[in-house]
């Protein structure tokens, strides 16, 4: 027994996959608003 | 250069940044001692919370230049703080949360640290839904401009939470606690983050700006038959 957590490369995956796929989301909302903006009178 | 332009080369060097100190993290940087590869987590988690204390403290500041200056640049710049921070916090709980479950054991713990986030994104959370209740651009600004001042009290408390009380979450790690392959991805994500920080508050008051432009345009004139 080395006392290290052995695994949990799927908590890993997880924590990047959501931070990086949310802040991509928000963008892709931004660009939408912004676009939609500029096409409102 | 245009404003646009400078949005969008923050943005793009954020992201690039990201992906750089991401892939250091994950794939260069030694596992642990004691947490072993989970650890990793600490590349997006640490830059994610230094920038929502950040963004909410740049909201304390406009909401301050707000109700000194009356300027609406302020306000829009409010707005835009106040979503991005909250945006941050809540990813900042889920990676706490996925951190925890394997070093902790469990996903959430009422622990000072942990508490006084939740008490930070529930109360923003509160002036982002206020500022949509109110129609009145003046009396939306004001408003909440003044609970965003209420609310930064938590701020330093959430920053210190863990050297004031007994907390199962660790305290602020330093260069000199840290091995220096694991300072380099989590500066580069820092920077990475901030960077980006930039772009979308720039993008996000833009949005604000022109609606307050809109709501307070006078209405058109009837065409005349």
């Amino acid at each position: 027994m080395s006392g290290m957590i052995q695994g949990g490369w799927e908590f890993v995956w997880a924590a990047y996959g959501i931070t990086f796929t949310t802040l991509s989301l928000y963008c892709f909302s931004l660009w939408m608003r912004l676009r939609a903006d500029k096409n409102e009178p | 250069m245009s404003r646009e332009r400078l949005a969008l080369g923050f943005g793009l060097l954020g992201i690039a940044l990201l992906g750089w100190g991401s892939y250091l993290g994950l794939f260069v940087a030694p596992p642990d001692r004691y947490m072993g590869d989970v650890q990793r987590i600490m590349y997006v988690h640490v830059p994610t919370a230094w920038l929502a204390l950040v963004v909410f403290t740049l909201a304390f500041i406009y909401a301050v230049l707000f109700l000194v200056h009356r300027s609406w640049r302020w306000d829009a710049l409010h707005e835009a703080s106040l979503e991005i921070g909250v945006l941050f916090t809540g990813l900042l709980c889920i990676q706490g949360a996925l951190w925890g479950k394997p070093t902790w054991g469990v996903y959430w713990a009422w622990d000072p640290r942990l508490t006084t986030v939740a008490v930070m994104l529930l109360s923003f959370t509160g002036i982002l839904s206020l500022r949509h209740f109110l129609d009145d651009p003046l009396r939306r600004a004001s408003w909440s401009a003044a609970t965003t001042i209420l609310a930064s009290a938590n701020v330093p408390v959430v920053y210190y939470s863990v050297r004031w009380w007994n907390s199962l979450h660790q305290l602020q790690s330093t260069p000199k606690t840290v091995n220096s392959s694991m300072v380099e991805p989590l500066r580069i994500n820092a920077f990475g983050l901030l960077f980006l920080t930039i772009a979308l508050i720039m993008a996000r008051s833009w949005i604000a700006e022109s609606r307050r432009r809109k709501a307070m345009a006078p209405p058109l004139a009837k065409e005349s038959s």
